[in-house]
């Protein structure tokens, strides 16, 4: 099963209108882009083919994970989803 | 203005699981939530609330204690007041029986405040039944303009210099602009508007807010027509259509995928499949 | 009735899971006006841990949880593995009794975290959900003085309190926000990835081992996090099995491998695939743990504030075992009393030097310090995840063959194995090992 198929057996309530983490790669070593790819648990940063980092938060698990190892590079910005919104754990 | 959103507790459509045996669906211990169509009526009376800052927002319900949690949620949102019309009489109601009892609710709610709605808002549909009736029924039986599916409002005045409601609605052609009187119901689709998210000194208010129980003695009704004895059509069965195909879940890299899809629609059209 | 934005609260606890849940819980009992705040729709949405809560602390807060909490199962067995390239060594420990105050149960945080804000409520705390604070209100009266924390900002909202309780969390965005704890440092903290499968009691029950309603705690730790520091956990729900991994982060853009790789890699695992044959995934979740130990913990309190649980680093991870939810309501407690401690002498400004104190005078603090080297331990000895687990498969594989080569003493080839590792690395990682504990 893939990665993007098992978050699709979570609850989320995406904000469209709102991305919750702001990234910037611009000048970043790729041992600091790999840390992100490697550290997320939902998958959600990915290398694209000219070395650039890609990175979608309607998946987010918001465990901040990234925002720990990065968070004073790639990571510009990094808040909860606003109320309501984001995943919801059923299991926990 | 006098402010009005009816609104739904629904189960969480997104949750629904089939029994994989009987193809039913199955319904217990499914979450509930207010039906999201109502959740952008509740936005558009907000807006006018924002905008007419003497305006007064009352969320109306029907349906068991429960959907005191479904209310409790909209006050959180900004609504002054919420009022749950609920008794076991009301059960087993279809939508004629239901506009029935909720427009009779609002004329018991207009009489006790002593002022009439200016303006009614509902979801277009509740994301259970699919109906789309009890919104404009609810109209016809107050007597009041409605204009469904509505995607914009705006509040003007008439060239008698009487309030009137400009609304977009939307169409499968294209929109329409609808001008009407006061008072008017409105339903509401998904593109009206984004919904707001709840505050903290909102959200302590509704958590503290003792919600009014309307029952079948408070109001002026015949009691023929509501519930399951009032009600002229009946759910005789709901199902899931038995699945026809199989989800094929693709693999590898973009150009690979293409390619399988383009095979597979060659298969399909040609009629012939391959196991 | 209508709004008064000026109303006070005696104490907002910032966050609803057990430790907040727990200082709530002890005010509310107390007649304290509280006011819980929580971000998720309900207390344990946003929450994800492994799956283990030893008991002593809450039994000491709600005698009979044992009837009213929602437990999946008690921890019967325990499981340790050491798994190296599809090898797999496991040691087994199956208990026929426990007493009571020593009892671990598996939770899910959905339901029971849930549950305890719940029973705060039920005394008498505000619970509010879907709130998020977004700053903690510090007031700061001169230059020299200390910033006082006078209560918290929900987006444009304010509230005002005597006592500010910080149980934001493993993520802890408010403290480093308003100053009052550093930037998240990744040698102290790992990223928890579990997933929960569906699997029918019997099957589970079977496939496992277990007696009825009892339930299996079980560590992995090998090669499946790449050479980092970190490991497999399995733990038994009600009608389900949690299956994931922690990994530290301090070194984690150094591998090759993604977090979620690890993850299959350990459910790849023989013993594990077959636990997991035929389940269905019903959930992917993630969170932030505190794997520092007791010498990441911030500052525990100042003016007008304390802080509890995971946001105060109370966590512990000695390999064998791991505790983080007895911590987070033993310290919740504490903040609890500390705050009426410092009422029944009239100043509330005593809380923060009652719950310091408290704190590092109690099983709490106790803990934390006996253990303050493991971390450091564990994060400093790579050969732990690097060599030792292929060492100890090793070791089993010379025991456990027989072939026509002819035989050799077993202390041959245990000898011949250390040789491979080094004598004098062994010596020096087990008496750093045994020290640390």
């Amino acid at each position: 099963m893939k990665l993007e198929e098992k978050l699709g057996t979570n609850k989320y309530y995406v904000d469209e209108t709102c991305p919750h983490i702001h990234i910037d790669d611009t000048g970043f070593t790729m041992e600091e882009k790999r840390k992100l790819v490697n550290c997320c648990p939902a998958g959600l940063y990915t290398l694209q083919e000219d070395g650039s980092l890609a990175f979608d938060f309607a998946g987010c698990l918001e465990c901040g994970t990234c925002r720990v190892v990065a968070g004073q590079t790639i990571v510009k910005e990094w808040k909860y989803p606003r109320n309501t919104k984001g995943v919801e754990f059923r299991q926990g | 203005m006098e402010l009005l959103v009816c609104i739904k507790q629904v189960p969480d459509t997104s949750e629904i699981k089939l029994d994989p045996e009987t193809n039913n669906l199955i319904r217990t211990g499914l979450p509930s939530i207010v039906n999201p169509f109502d959740m952008h009526a509740l936005e558009a009376a907000l807006v006018v609330k924002d905008a007419h800052s003497d305006s007064h927002i009352t969320v109306i319900s029907m349906g068991p204690p429960q959907a005191e949690d479904a209310l409790r949620e909209c006050l959180a949102l900004g609504a002054d007041d919420a009022v749950l019309i609920t008794d076991r009489a009301f059960g087993g109601a279809d939508t004629l029986a239901t506009s029935y009892t909720i427009a009779s609710a609002i004329r018991h709610v207009q009489t006790k405040q002593g002022k009439p709605f200016d303006m009614i808002f509902c979801g277009k549909q509740a994301i259970d039944g699919d109906t789309a009736q009890v919104g404009p029924q609810i109209a016809e039986e107050l007597g009041i303009p409605n204009v469904t599916y509505v995607c914009d409002i705006k509040l003007d005045t008439n060239e008698a210099g009487k309030p009137v409601t400009v609304v977009t609605r939307e169409h499968d052609l294209g929109y329409e602009v609808v001008q009407a009187t006061l008072p008017v119901l409105v339903t509401a689709t998904l593109a009206l508007n984004e919904p707001r998210v709840p505050t903290l000194w909102q959200s302590i208010y509704a958590k503290r807010y003792a919600i009014e129980h309307i029952t079948v003695n408070d109001m002026e009704v015949d009691k023929e027509r509501l519930g399951l004895g009032g009600s002229p059509t009946r759910v005789r069965k709901v199902y899931q259509p038995p699945l026809r195909a199989k989800v094929v879940m693709m693999d590898g890299s973009v150009a690979d995928m293409a390619t399988q899809v383009v095979n597979m629609a060659r298969t399909v059209k040609g009629g012939a499949t391959h196991e | 009735m209508g709004i008064d934005t000026r109303e006070r609260f005696d104490v907002i606890v910032v966050g609803g899971g057990p430790a907040g849940a727990a200082a709530a819980y002890r005010l509310a009992q107390a007649g304290v006006k509280v006011l819980l705040l929580e971000r998720g729709q309900y207390s344990g949405a946003k929450n994800m841990m492994g799956g283990r809560i030893y008991t002593h602390s809450l039994e000491a807060l709600i005698p009979d949880f044992r009837e009213r909490a929602p437990l999946e199962r008690q921890v019967m067995k325990e499981r340790i593995s050491i798994a190296e390239n599809g090898h797999m060594t496991t040691v087994e420990y199956v208990q026929s009794e426990v007493p009571q105050n020593e009892e671990s149960y598996v939770v899910l945080r959905s339901k029971f975290d849930k549950w305890l804000a719940q029973e705060a409520e039920k005394q008498g705390a505000l619970l509010i959900c879907n709130v998020q604070v977004t700053e903690l209100l510090v007031h700061q009266s001169s230059v020299n003085a200390k910033p006082q924390v006078i209560g918290v900002r929900c987006d444009d909202d304010e509230v005002y309190a005597d006592l500010v309780i910080v149980a934001e969390g493993a993520n802890t965005l408010l403290l480093e926000q308003a100053g009052l704890c550093a930037a998240p440092d990744p040698h102290a903290l790992a990223v928890g990835v579990k997933e929960t499968y569906k699997l029918a009691k019997s099957a589970l029950e079977d496939r496992c081992g277990l007696m009825p309603d009892q339930g299996m705690a079980w560590l992995t730790l090998g090669d499946l996090t790449a050479g980092l520091m970190g490991g497999g956990f399995v733990y038994t729900n009600k009608d389900s099995v949690s299956v994931g991994l922690v990994v530290g982060l301090d070194k984690i853009g150094s591998v090759e491998t993604t977090v979620e790789d690890m993850l299959l890699k350990f459910q790849a695992y023989p013993a594990v695939a077959q636990l997991l044959k035929g389940a269905q995934l019903k959930e992917h979740s993630a969170h932030l743990v505190p794997e520092g130990g007791y010498h990441s913990m911030p500052r525990l309190g100042g003016p007008g504030y304390v802080v509890v649980g995971d946001a105060a680093r109370m966590c512990m991870n000695l390999g064998y075992t791991i505790r983080g939810m007895d911590l987070a309501i033993g310290s919740g407690m504490l903040a609890a009393d500390a705050y009426l401690a410092a009422m029944g002498e009239g100043d509330s400004s005593k809380t923060a030097s009652h719950y310091r104190h408290m704190v590092h005078h109690s099983w709490l603090g106790k803990d934390l310090e006996l253990y303050r080297h493991f971390p450091s331990f564990l994060g400093g000895t790579d050969r732990i995840f690097q060599v030792y687990p292929q060492f100890v498969n090793d070791i089993m594989k010379d025991v456990f063959t027989i072939n026509d080569a002819g035989a050799t003493p077993i202390m041959g080839k245990l000898l011949h194995r250390v040789e491979q590792v080094g004598m004098k690395e062994l010596m020096i990682d087990a008496l750093k090992g045994v020290r640390a504990l």
